[in-house]
């Protein structure tokens, strides 16, 4: 069959349902069909799976003319979505295709959710069309003979590839990607993702920087212009709006005649815990929208997920409270208004969401945002800027990981086996492998067979073994299990699931927060009260209860970091602050609302400190019963805070011990302490140069838990720490210590293994990033340092010195630190 | 530097190993030392390095060489796991040590009491000495002052400035000590003092009451 007469089977199917295709969906089409990889970059809604399933199924008519007669077995297309919770949506518009051309294609399902009985049949007969996570894909390479499988593969689709991108789930993509060229005799390969800063560099990560496959792909753009309204939700008095704080709740009432005016709202939180509560706050004060509410987020049951999604979709629910959750796929086209509740710390974050209201092609995106405290006001003027100008942050790739090297090695041991000759230089072609030294290479595998780089008599590691014939193999089967157990690069808190005690599932919880309960006490979660009856095993049972509560599950997750793009607009707009009262004439126009709004704050802050001018640097100092506190205000993003807090700290300490505990935020860092820090040193010593900072950065980890805390993920994704079987497991608490003690075990006597440096370098790379700190101090040395000591604290510096979550760190001798403590002993 | 405190009118060096040297009888008292749990791992496919296995004995010989103990007694926990090569290690280590030595045998001694037999250790579920009994598991029992092991205590302390440590400890109640873990690579439990306790930390190379 020509392209022509295939291009008139789709675009027949594309009129039948009264529809036309979009030109990047012929343009992928095109590609595919010649053979071409590629990425295509769309956004969510824009009909990215027809652009893609299409010619899929097209492929298979011209190889097989006689399809609607013959059925011709094995799998033919993979198709990996980052949610599964996505995986049946995909699979519907397979369907459709499939189904409407009479191609006798099968789709399946194979995921984390999938049956072990589903999957037992699979593994017999593979459907033609599959749709699965990076996870369960790396677990089909742990099955025995899974070459076979992938032998008559013609294409697989990594979704949403932007959200893998920069991510260890990424590099398993990179990985297993690495391994079908080799095994799949006709393979394309395509990513889809929505805009981001370095689409190129996207490309080049899924395909190999210097493979063929690069050579031969395209970059397919959609292009799809939309428009887009940011409202902020401002305050009507100043005076009595917070400080601080993360819950928003201050607004609520701006919030309902938005959702009384449209047909469906989302509003997005940024932690499941915020989630809970507004959803309860919302009901207590309007009860009339029961019923018409729903929440959905990841810990909420699955079925409970799935009804809201179909209840968006029937038009029958008015507001809808959600995470990150509903951040991809799923199109809702009834949803007519975005609501975001607190800042989304990122611009492509923002415009994802954004994106989910006026789905349709060319209607309008509404969102509101909401600030949770006055400094978010500012914020909130810089993301009106930042829409406008489309400034989207990079994803930055991961290099040279070890652990997810590591546990591939091991994932193929466990199947078939494999010869380092044919893997090398598999390996590295990929993007996060490409710089990998011979002795690197060497000493990964040393340690998968010795687990060290010598042999010793008394010594009884077991894992994998050499054969004969060179072949690397795992043998035993009880390791080959463990390491099935364990496959994957999401390195959790040990969850619980919650149930009643008939029961009932109702969503999943971490255990720290279970283990603080005792029976009887009573819990919000999913929207209900619970009472806690006890724990059995890895649930804890409940029963519904009328008590009112302020207990809500904490979820602890990450805390996202400005990029470097939003940091600087922030700085921007903060610049643009307006003079003390009265405004000077025609001044004005140039000003945000949101920043005049703020005008009663800045006064405020003004009594004590400064607003920072482009050319000054603030630092303010003063006391509370907490301590001595010591602000700093570099404006450059949380990450850029908590590498300069670290740098700044240890250089500090060069000059006299000190103990402190450092906190941080997207507009500065505190370094709070039992004594005052000599700032008038810190100047004089000129502590902010670039002058020996990465080593001095490197020295400063030594002495906080920033490394430990990375390395403690790559202990597991390694294999070095087992995680238990789900539901029975070692208590993570277990896991914790362990991982703990091994940080400490490794310091001590084998500081150079490569999982140890690993460690530091992510630490440095992804946590810090490094770069961006040399430019902040750059940019610090050109500006004047205002040193303020002040009475009391000011509105800059309230959200940072009322935050929990610490580092800490300490140059002093531990028996000094014990005798100035509290004889106070807490639990 | 070790701390030294007085119980019924005997005295006993607390050690910022861990161990406790009970003066008057000449006896060396360690607990949960978790021996063999570093094999254990490996042998399980997790790659902890191997030299780690080699620093409890190394402290054990220093104590030895300090305290010059008469008799040596374990309060349990001896030995992490079942039988492996590091036993080998063990065997050396005693052949070395001129002292008696004694096992309370703890939750985690479930290697054969005949291999203890064949070293000459001798294995006890409890010790009474006067009026001191030596136990794995915490007891209370009347009329004796109880040394036991089993739990790992560590305390928090809090101090300005939002300080706050966590830290191994020696942990004595009116008629009890519980003696930290001496084991390289254990994990601990923090306990929350009482009004009367007395509580000994281990700071650095230090022992301080608190």
């Amino acid at each position: 069959m020509t392209q022509k007469e295939l291009f008139h089977i789709a675009q027949d199917w594309f009129q039948q349902q009264g529809w036309k295709p979009f030109p990047f969906q012929k343009e992928t089409w095109k590609a595919f069909l010649t053979g071409k990889h590629g990425l295509l970059n769309a956004p969510t809604g824009s009909g990215k799976t027809y652009a893609l399933w299409f010619p899929i199924v097209l492929n298979y008519i011209k190889q097989n003319p006689d399809y609607k007669n013959k059925h011709k077995k094995g799998l033919k297309a993979i198709w990996i979505t980052p949610l599964r919770a996505l995986s049946q949506e995909i699979k519907q518009s397979a369907e459709r295709i499939t189904e409407d051309l009479g191609s006798q294609m099968t789709v399946g399902i194979r995921t984390g959710d999938t049956s072990t009985k589903e999957r037992a049949k699979q593994r017999t007969a593979m459907p033609d069309l599959l749709i699965t996570t990076p996870e369960s894909l790396q677990l089909l390479l742990s099955s025995k003979d899974y070459k076979k499988i992938f032998k008559n593969c013609s294409a697989i689709v990594v979704d949403e590839w932007h959200e893998l991108l920069g991510t260890k789930r990424g590099i398993q993509m990179e990985l297993g990607l690495s391994r079908l060229k080799t095994i799949s005799s006709d393979l394309r390969i395509w990513g889809i993702s929505a805009t981001i800063g370095n689409l190129e560099q996207a490309r080049q990560v899924l395909l190999g920087p210097t493979s063929p496959e690069l050579e031969n792909s395209v970059m397919v753009r959609a292009n799809l212009q939309k428009k887009i309204t940011v409202k902020s939700i401002i305050p009507k008095t100043m005076e009595t709006f917070p400080w601080r704080g993360h819950l928003g709740l201050h607004l609520l009432d701006e919030v309902v005649p938005i959702i009384n005016n449209s047909k469906t709202t989302l509003l997005f939180t940024n932690t499941r815990s915020q989630c809970e509560i507004w959803f309860q706050k919302i009901l207590e004060k309007y009860p009339e929208f029961a019923g018409e509410m729903a929440m959905h987020h990841g810990s909420v049951n699955k079925e409970t997920r799935l009804w809201v999604e179909q209840a968006i979709r029937n038009e029958s629910l008015k507001a809808v409270i959600c995470t990150s959750s509903l951040d991809l796929g799923v199109d809702f086209a009834p949803v007519e208004t975005v609501i975001q509740i607190g800042g989304p710390k990122g611009v492509a974050r923002f415009l994802q969401r954004a994106g989910r209201s006026g789905h349709r092609p060319g209607k309008e995106s509404v969102i509101h945002f909401l600030p949770t405290h006055a400094m978010e006001l500012i914020e909130a003027s810089a993301l009106q800027v930042a829409v406008k100008e489309n400034a989207v942050e990079d994803r930055l790739p991961y290099l040279n990981s070890y652990d997810v090297l590591l546990q591939y090695l091991t994932t193929l041991a466990v199947s078939d086996g494999f010869y380092p000759d044919e893997i090398h230089p598999e390996i590295q072609q990929t993007f996060c492998y490409q710089g990998i030294t011979e002795e690197q290479w060497q000493w990964l595998l040393n340690f998968l067979v010795m687990g060290s780089q010598s042999l010793s008599s008394y010594d009884e590691y077991k894992k994998v073994e050499v054969e004969a014939d060179g072949k690397f193999k795992v043998n035993n089967r009880g390791l080959a299990m463990r390491h099935r157990f364990q496959i994957g690069t999401i390195v959790g808190d040990a969850t619980i699931s919650v149930r009643y005690q008939k029961g009932g599932y109702i969503g999943s919880i971490e255990e720290y927060f279970i283990s603080k309960l005792t029976q009887g006490d009573v819990f919000t979660f999913a929207g209900r009260n619970l009472e806690f009856i006890r724990m059995k095993g890895m649930q804890a049972h409940v029963r519904n209860s009328n008590k009112k509560t302020n207990k809500v599950p904490s979820w602890m997750g990450g805390r996202l970091s400005f990029s470097a793009q939003m940091s600087e607009l922030l700085r921007q707009e903060l610049y643009k602050a307006p003079p003390p009262n009265p405004l000077p004439k025609g001044k004005g126009k140039l000003i945000s609302e949101e920043l005049k709004a703020l005008q009663p704050i800045f006064d405020k802050q003004r009594q004590e400190s400064i607003v920072p001018k482009p050319d000054e640097f603030l630092i303010e100092t003063f006391k509370t019963r907490d301590g001595y506190h010591h602000i700093f205000y570099p404006f450059e993003g949380r990450a850029v805070h908590e590498a300069m807090s670290s740098l700044l700290s240890y250089r500090i300490s060069l000059l006299s011990p000190i103990t402190a505990s450092l906190a941080f935020n997207d507009y500065g860092f505190e370094m709070l302490s039992d004594k005052p820090i000599d700032i008038q040193a810190v100047l004089d010593n000129d502590l902010f140069t670039t002058d020996y900072m990465l080593a001095d950065l490197q020295k400063s980890l030594n002495s906080n838990e920033m490394a430990r805390r990375k390395f403690r993920d790559i202990a597991v994704i390694s294999g070095m720490v087992f995680t238990g079987y789900p539901e029975k497991g070692v208590k993570m608490k277990h896991l914790q210590s362990s991982s703990q003690l091994l940080f400490d075990v490794f310091r001590d006597y084998e500081p150079d293994n490569l999982l140890f440096q690993q460690a530091f370098t992510e630490t440095f790379e992804h946590q810090l990033e490094e770069g961006r700190l040399r430019l902040a101090l750059e940019r610090i040395a050109q500006q004047n340092i205002i040193w303020k000591n002040c009475e009391k604290p000011t509105p800059f510096s309230f959200p940072i010195i009322t935050d929990r979550l610490r580092e800490k760190l300490s140059s002093e001798k531990l028996a000094d630190r014990i005798k100035r403590m509290t004889k106070i002993l807490m639990k | 530097m070790s701390h030294k405190i007085q119980v019924h009118k005997q005295s006993f060096s607390l050690d910022p190993t861990g161990a406790i040297f009970w003066e008057e009888k000449s006896c060396l008292l360690l607990s949960d030392v978790h021996l063999g749990k570093v094999s254990h791992f490996r042998k399980y496919g997790a790659a902890v390095p191997k030299h780690a296995i080699h620093k409890n004995y190394l402290l054990m010989d220093k104590l030895v060489e300090t305290y010059q103990p008469f008799e040596i007694c374990f309060l349990g926990d001896l030995f992490h796991s079942s039988l492996n090569r590091e036993w080998v290690l063990f065997e050396n280590w005693v052949a070395r040590t001129p002292a008696k030595i004694t096992l309370i045998t703890g939750n985690h001694d479930i290697i054969g009491p005949e291999k203890f037999e064949s070293l000459e250790i001798e294995q006890l579920e409890e010790c009474v000495t006067e009026e001191f009994l030596l136990t794995h598991h915490p007891e209370e029992r009347e009329g004796f002052f109880n040394l036991c092991g089993h739990i790992h205590p560590a305390v928090r302390l809090q101090g300005f400035g939002r300080q706050r440590l966590k830290l191994p400890c020696f942990f004595k109640t009116e008629n009890q000590m519980i003696l930290p873990a001496f084991g390289e690579f254990t994990g601990n439990h923090v306990l929350k003092p009482k009004e009367l306790d007395e509580i000994f930390v281990i700071a650095e190379q230090q022992v301080i009451q608190i």
